[in-house]
């Protein structure tokens, strides 16, 4: 008979070991789902990795799916932190891409690439953080559940985007098409290397906002005051804590690195506006944020397998001829295992059998009794 | 040990009376610590058992393996002779064992007949109110006192609310209950009550277990006393073969200081004045009722009422938790209705609240991250921006070694310090500050008397040096032994203020209970 008993402290060793062993166990699953599909799981599994991450081309094109999941994830570890649970990361990814776009497509052609690029991106964060805003002083004037504003919010922001392709910056030329005009050169963000790779300087967006929110949770008193509120509202309150502040600045950074990757996104590999801008990566980056425990250094490599994934489920789709669904299949049997495993990490599992152990001794009350007695006779000396 | 090892489990007597429940070599070990090590208990049909011990002496833990909680690592439970496997309460309650808990588990918006069947699998997808009814009328009029079973749990006073524990635990037939520290909610007056109902199931047979602190009440309820002292069995004695200074021997291992020693000081100037406060409880009932209050510098002020009487909410009013609807209240003269915690702060008033994790400290947050909450803004710890944690673990070893604190791992979760030296750093933490207005809510609850004493000292102390300290506590005991004035609280207003060395205990129970209003 199993039983689980809460661990005080996790071992490193089991922190380290128990999510390999639960992706591990993850792949069997979506294996057994795939022998029945009538494919052979190895090779699909090898085309995923060959996919993701066989060439430099191909790893390249896993890191441009990883840049807006590190940006978002990164912001989403400090609200989660807070106990903020943001899920509003997709539309403030819209909203940061639709202001951010703005300049491209109507900002003064004249205007030289640095600057245009500045101010886009500029737009793109303030656009995001102003989506999360609304959601924070909901919560901390009214105390409006902020999971059912921002997912409600993820809603509006998706139409926003469908007023404007289907209106006003629809291109004329599009025949139709619910798509802006192609971005202009100086409105694209620069790539890394060079074509066919679409990796972006985005990444670097990325790695710093990691490193800058590690050290903002872990070293400043803004970080300290944000955990405090998180884990106890009453006591953070005594402290002299401004709930108000802090609850506000952390949606701002959470929802301004969600609407920096979006603009970045469509900037650098879009370049162009359109319904589809892969604004799901604000979902998944909720799971790369919950599976990194909330570290955003943790948050870029988990980021980084999701993207994996991703990026070797169009592989597969291509080259075996399996429906993307299957990896679909897959990630969610990882996610599956992962959490399951979070058991082995929290609690030990005992074993523990059932009545055949025999009697190691007979009830021992009466000496001990006589034992008392004499620890009252020594007391009362 | 005389006997074949099966032929003793099978005996059911130990020379006076019949053995109910024998736990033997019961051992339960959590990482890094042993909660019970081999401890054996026995409890004997129709006797009330008490177990006394400090924080941390594993009481909880025994019980708990008990109750199906928890599983022992080693050991035997036999109930009635029989050997069994306690694997979840719903295995303890099928074996007739009830546990009360010192929180009690009611849901609020139920009825007692809702609250007294829940979870019970004999009611069908029908449920039979009128005999379920019937069934606890006949229960409480049994162990004579009243209850309407149609009530909802919260129109109940927390005396009522213990008395449906009870008779959940019973309807469930239960045959041994197990009542965790039962007293430390009630009024004297429901305390003696609650005894009454005790010894009324001793005599129907029942076999009670009486987890406790107080001495005074193991003495005057139980007919045996088991005695653990960090997780060790200390021994199991006839409570009418010993004195209560001897079991406080037994229960820390070294004599203890009933009286605490205190300076003769003229109290100093008023310090905290509040006049006319009004504010609202969590409900939205008016809790306190133009209450007016003045405590000077070097005095204790000892709030003594039932609970629920507005005490929490003045405790709230004065340092910024709860806004005050009308009234004032001032600091040194300085008006802080409705300040910040900041200003509260720089004003010198500091709080040693009731709930210890749920206001005092940060649970998940580790010792030393604790320790800095009232300091992180201020140099050393404060660069600008940043904090320098160095710094802060300083200052946490500071305080650690000050006020001789256990903690095993600074860098852990503070929710895994015993409760006792939870308070201590909490109390060092806010004592750090040198306050000028401690106010102290319940400081003692909970803690072992090692801990308990400690915690009256450094009230005492800071009283020596000027402090003005409010001092809110249910336990009149410690009130009297504590305080110089005593202010008696009752529906949102103080009733009545007396001298605590001048004072007669049967009027401050009155004046609790709201029969008098007089002034001393």
């Amino acid at each position: 008979m199993l039983r689980f008993e809460k661990r005080d402290k996790t071992p490193v060793r089991l922190r380290v070991l128990v999510p390999i062993c639960s992706v591990l166990l993850g792949l069997l699953v979506g294996s057994v789902v795939m022998l029945f599909a009538r494919v052979n799981p190895l090779k699909v599994y090898g085309a995923i990795v060959k996919g993701a991450f066989g060439s430099a081309y191909t790893f390249s094109e896993t890191l441009v799916i990883a840049v807006p999941l590190i940006l978002i994830s990164v912001g989403l570890c400090l609200v989660y932190r807070m106990k903020f649970f943001n899920i509003g990361a997709k539309g403030q990814y819209i909203i940061g891409a639709i202001c951010g776009s703005y300049m491209a497509l109507f900002g003064p052609a004249t205007m030289s690439r640095p600057l245009l690029l500045t101010l886009m991106m500029v737009l793109g964060t303030l656009g995001g953080a102003l989506w999360a805003i609304i959601p924070a002083l909901l919560k901390v004037y009214w105390n409006v559940n902020e999971v059912i504003a921002t997912l409600l919010l993820n809603y509006i922001a998706s139409y926003i985007l469908w007023y404007f392709m289907y209106g006003t910056w629809r291109d004329p030329g599009s025949h139709g098409f619910p798509l802006s005009k192609s971005f202009a050169l100086n409105a694209q963000l620069p790539r890394i290397l060079a074509a066919p790779s679409r990796l972006h300087i985005g990444l670097f967006f990325g790695l710093a906002a990691a490193v800058i929110v590690w050290i903002i949770i872990r070293k400043t008193r803004f970080g300290y005051e944000a955990r405090v509120l998180g884990e106890n509202e009453r006591a953070a309150r005594y402290a002299g804590i401004n709930v108000f502040k802090t609850v506000i600045i952390a949606a701002v950074i959470s929802g301004g690195l969600a609407g920096l990757a979006g603009i970045a996104h469509t900037s650098a590999v879009l370049r162009i506006l359109q319904l589809e801008i892969n604004s799901d990566y604000g979902y998944t980056a909720i799971i790369a944020a919950w599976l990194a425990g909330l570290d955003p250094l943790v948050a870029v490599g988990v980021s980084v397998l999701l993207a994996a994934l991703e990026a070797g489920g169009y592989q597969i789709q291509i080259v075996m001829r399996v429906p993307f669904g299957i990896v679909g299949v897959i990630e969610s049997s990882i996610l599956f295992c992962l959490l399951a495993g979070e058991i082995v990490t929290h609690y030990r599992v005992v074993l523990t059998r059932r009545l055949s152990t025999p009697l190691r001794s007979a009830p021992r009350i009466g000496k001990k009794c006589s034992g008392a007695s004499d620890e009252r006779a020594r007391g009362a000396a | 040990m005389p006997g074949s090892l099966s032929s003793s489990m099978g005996e059911k007597m130990d020379g006076q009376g019949q053995l109910m429940l024998v736990m033997s070599n019961i051992t339960k070990r959590f990482p890094g610590i042993v909660a019970n090590d081999h401890v054996s208990f026995a409890l004997r049909k129709g006797e009330i058992h008490a177990l006394l011990g400090e924080n941390g002496a594993g009481k909880t833990t025994l019980m708990n393996v008990l109750d199906g909680i928890y599983y022992p690592d080693e050991g035997e439970i036999v109930i009635e002779g029989k050997r069994v496997e306690l694997r979840s309460p719903l295995d303890s309650m099928k074996h007739g064992i009830g546990m009360i808990h010192q929180h009690f588990m009611l849901v609020d918006s139920l009825s007692v007949i809702e609250n007294v069947i829940l979870g019970l699998e004999s009611q069908g997808f029908y449920i039979d109110k009128k005999s379920v009814a019937g069934q606890i009328e006949a229960i409480a009029k049994k162990y004579n006192f009243r209850v309407d079973p149609y009530a909802k749990i919260w129109q109940l006073s927390v005396g009522e609310q213990q008395r449906v524990e009870i008779i959940k635990t019973l309807f469930k037939g239960a045959r041994i209950l197990i009542l965790d520290e039962p007293t430390s909610v009630l009024t004297p007056q429901e305390s003696e009550e609650l005894f009454g109902i005790l010894r009324e199931m001793k005599s129907e047979g029942k076999s009670i277990i009486f987890i406790s602190h107080k001495l005074n009440e193991v003495m005057s309820v139980s007919d045996r006393v088991t005695v653990l002292r960090k997780g060790q069995l200390v021994g199991t004695v006839d409570t009418s073969s010993i004195t209560e200074r001897e079991l406080a021997r037994m229960m820390i291992g070294r004599d203890v200081l009933f009286r605490l020693e205190r300076k003769d000081i003229e109290p100093g100037r008023e310090v905290l004045k509040v006049e006319d406060a009004q504010a609202y409880n969590d409900r939205g009932i008016m809790a306190l009722n133009k209450l007016s209050i003045t405590v000077h510098g070097g005095e204790i002020m000892g709030v003594a009422g039932v609970a629920g009487n507005g005490q929490v909410e003045l405790a709230e009013c004065i340092t910024g938790l709860r806004h005050v609807v009308s009234g004032h209240v001032t600091v040194e003269g300085i008006d802080v209705t409705n300040a910040t915690p900041c200003t509260l702060a720089s004003a010198g008033v500091n709080y040693i609240p009731a709930d210890r994790l749920g206001v005092g400290l940060v649970p998940n947050l580790s010792t030393v991250e604790n320790a800095m909450l009232r300091k992180y803004r201020q140099e050393p710890m404060c660069r600008g921006t940043f904090i320098d944690y160095g710094a802060a673990c300083t200052y946490a070893d500071g305080l650690i070694e000050k006020f001789d604190i256990a903690v095993p791992l600074r860098n852990a979760p503070v929710k895994v310090l015993s409760g006792g030296n939870m308070q201590k750093l909490l109390l060092a933490r806010e004592i750090e500050e040198n306050p000028r207005l401690l106010i102290a809510e319940h400081p003692t609850r909970g803690l072992d008397v090692g801990a308990t004493e400690f915690v009256r000292k450094t009230l005492l102390d800071q009283r020596d040096h000027g402090v003005a300290v409010l001092l809110i506590s249910e336990d009149l005991d410690e009130i009297l032994m504590v305080a110089d004035r005593v202010a008696v609280m009752y529906e949102g207003r103080i009733v009545g203020i007396v001298d605590a060395h001048r004072v007669d205990i049967a009027q401050i129970g009155l004046m609790m209970a709201g029969a008098v209003g007089a002034k001393a």
